[in-house]
């Protein structure tokens, strides 16, 4: 389970540095089309510049709940304890959870919604980037529901089998 | 439940929820949970439409493209030619390492709207080489990060860039507005490194020679041209501020890739994975942050909070002192743009009532929050500095705070003389003034 929990997360960074390589294209291409006689207007170039964003903002956000590297604030000192520690993680999880959980029952609905439009613009079906939400939130829960187990472990056992 | 109720409900459970170490994105995102189930007219599925809303700004693409600049600038060595240059300028005053550190954030500022990468970048070369010279580990730390603060002031910005874009200001405008105080806040820090120098003896360099300047300045020519075409483009309306950034962007491969020949293929998706990942941390804050703002003004917030601060709003100046107060306030404890995403929007009618000047509105907010930069417990530049001089913030707190009087001095000019702040933006763009 845990291998393939990493071979995901791994999936989802190379998936990251490709997305944010293809932004970079359609913003030029705007400016090219500008000043240039090269290249008509392509009309598609917003609406792609939209798609890659919105993936990368939550693909992005979801690599950061897995490396803990979202921003948090030290108001209180660190734990220090392997218990303690664990006590804090579970209690931080569960608010993420609480923002998953309305990603998934709140953005299945959101993702339908999507795929009941399509773009004027580009022809294509807006679920493209209205699942995104959807998705993040079922990686989310994976990625909680696995730690949290090792969190409790280390909870119940004491504290001397910690990672 | 009345207005108030709610805006406490909302505002208690970000504040308990930020104290367990809850990171802020989802701490925002959590408060309006439960504001979404309890009114009828409202569902929870608002959280992720005002997210999916926001993100389809298309200004905010300017902050990934910003943050991959200021990177590719960094790795590609583009930086180091930099901090030469700076040597060559100002490396023979007293405390000579020190005022090149605050002269090169004052360039990097010029390229890039980036202060957490300029941190990163300078704090990365400097702080070694200054701990190496005897300077202070405190001090050293203390001024990389503040002076990174300058990469917001001094355009292009990021944070110009997101007010700009949520407050329908004239982004040309905030950045001409940027150029004084940025240059101010410079000098105020060099004037801090020349009493620290001459109190605790730290060393300068010998002056360098014309030549030894022409060949500095000769190294970095192309970098120096970059703040032309992002700044110059932008001001001069030939592109908009998201085009701006991929300039920067494709302008500093080239002279990376292509002309210096310093960064390798291999390295670039590194860089570019890098940025995506820092970028998409602030902008998923962003989401949330606005969801946040819109569930307050939904309950007319802003309006209570300026009929409740209206009798202290009596001019311009009181206006933004208030202003000011709040984001320093704020500042310690959560990021830039989401601060100004929420309590811009509640600030605005104040701002509106004594009829401030939008530009100078936005002029003190983007100063007061990149000042949040380095104040603890939240301040990113600081954080990032620290981690590269290793020492604790505790340990740098005293220096911060003496080098944040000298700024704050300047962020009271700025408050006090909105003319002064408006005559660039008047004089080269008096149509959006």
């Amino acid at each position: 389970m845990r291998r393939l929990i990493e071979a995901y997360v791994r999936l989802l960074r190379v998936l990251l540095t490709v997305l944010i390589c293809l932004l970079v294209i359609p913003v030029t291409l705007q400016i090219v089309a500008r000043y240039t006689e090269l290249i008509p207007r392509y009309i598609w170039t917003e609406e792609a510049a939209r798609f890659l964003f919105i993936w990368i903002i939550m693909i992005g956000a979801t690599i950061a709940v897995r490396e803990r590297t979202h921003f948090d604030v030290d108001v209180l000192p660190r734990p220090s304890t392997p218990r303690a520690k664990a006590v804090s993680q579970l209690i931080v999880d569960a608010a993420i959870l609480v923002i998953a959980a309305v990603f998934v029952v709140y953005g299945w609905g959101y993702a339908a919604f999507g795929y009941a439009q399509t773009s004027e613009l580009t022809g294509i079906n807006m679920l493209a980037m209205h699942v995104a939400f959807f998705l993040a939130g079922v990686t989310w829960v994976i990625f909680i529901a696995e730690r949290s187990l090792s969190a409790l472990a280390v909870i119940i056992g004491g504290g001397d089998d910690a990672e | 439940m009345t207005p108030n109720e709610i805006a406490g409900l909302m505002l208690g459970i970000f504040a308990v929820l930020i104290v367990v170490r809850v990171p802020v994105a989802f701490a925002l995102g959590v408060a309006c949970v439960p504001v979404f189930f309890l009114d009828d007219r409202l569902s929870p599925v608002l959280l992720i439409t005002e997210m999916h809303k926001s993100y389809n700004s298309f200004v905010l693409l300017a902050v990934p493209f910003f943050i991959l600049a200021a990177n590719l600038m960094n790795s590609s060595g583009i930086t180091q030619r930099l901090v030469e240059l700076s040597r060559a300028m100002v490396g023979h005053f007293r405390g000579g390492l020190g005022h090149v550190g605050v002269v090169v954030s004052m360039i990097f500022a010029g390229i890039s709207g980036s202060s957490t990468a300029e941190a990163a970048g300078i704090g990365s070369l400097l702080i070694p080489a200054m701990k190496k010279q005897g300077y202070d580990s405190s001090f050293t730390v203390a001024l990389i990060a503040c002076s990174s603060v300058i990469g917001v002031i001094i355009p292009p910005s990021i944070l110009m860039v997101v007010w700009g874009g949520i407050m329908s200001v004239s982004i040309g405008a905030l950045f001409l507005a940027g150029f004084l105080p940025g240059i101010m806040i410079g000098l105020s820090l060099m004037t801090c490194v020349y009493v620290y120098a001459r109190r605790r003896g730290y060393p300068v360099y010998t002056r360098a020679s014309i030549m030894e300047f022409l060949r500095a300045l000769g190294r970095a020519s192309f970098a120096l041209l970059a703040p032309a075409i992002v700044v110059g483009g932008v001001i001069f309306g030939v592109a908009t501020p998201t085009e701006a950034s991929v300039l920067a962007v494709l302008y500093t491969l080239v002279v990376g890739v292509l002309v210096y020949r310093s960064i390798g293929l291999r390295a670039l998706p590194g860089v570019f994975y890098e940025t995506a990942r820092l970028a998409s941390i602030s902008l998923f804050c962003i989401g949330t942050a606005s969801a946040f703002g819109w569930l307050l003004a939904f309950y007319r917030i802003p309006t209570a909070i300026m009929k409740a601060l209206a009798p202290y709003a009596t001019s311009v100046t009181a206006v933004g002192m208030i202003v000011a107060g709040v984001f320093l306030v704020v500042g310690c404890f959560i990021d830039a743009i989401p601060a100004m995403i929420i309590f811009g929007n509640l600030m605005l009618p104040l701002a509106e009532r004594v009829h401030m000047h939008p530009v100078h509105f936005a002029i003190i907010g983007v100063v007061s929050l990149a000042f949040g930069l380095v104040t603890p417990p939240y301040g990113l530049c600081l954080l990032i500095s620290c981690t590269i001089g290793q020492i604790k913030v505790v340990d740098c707190i005293r220096d911060v705070g003496i080098l944040l009087i000298a700024m704050l001095l300047m962020l009271a000019f700025v408050i006090f003389f909105p003319n002064a702040i408006l005559f660039v933006p008047r004089l080269i763009m008096p149509k959006f003034v």
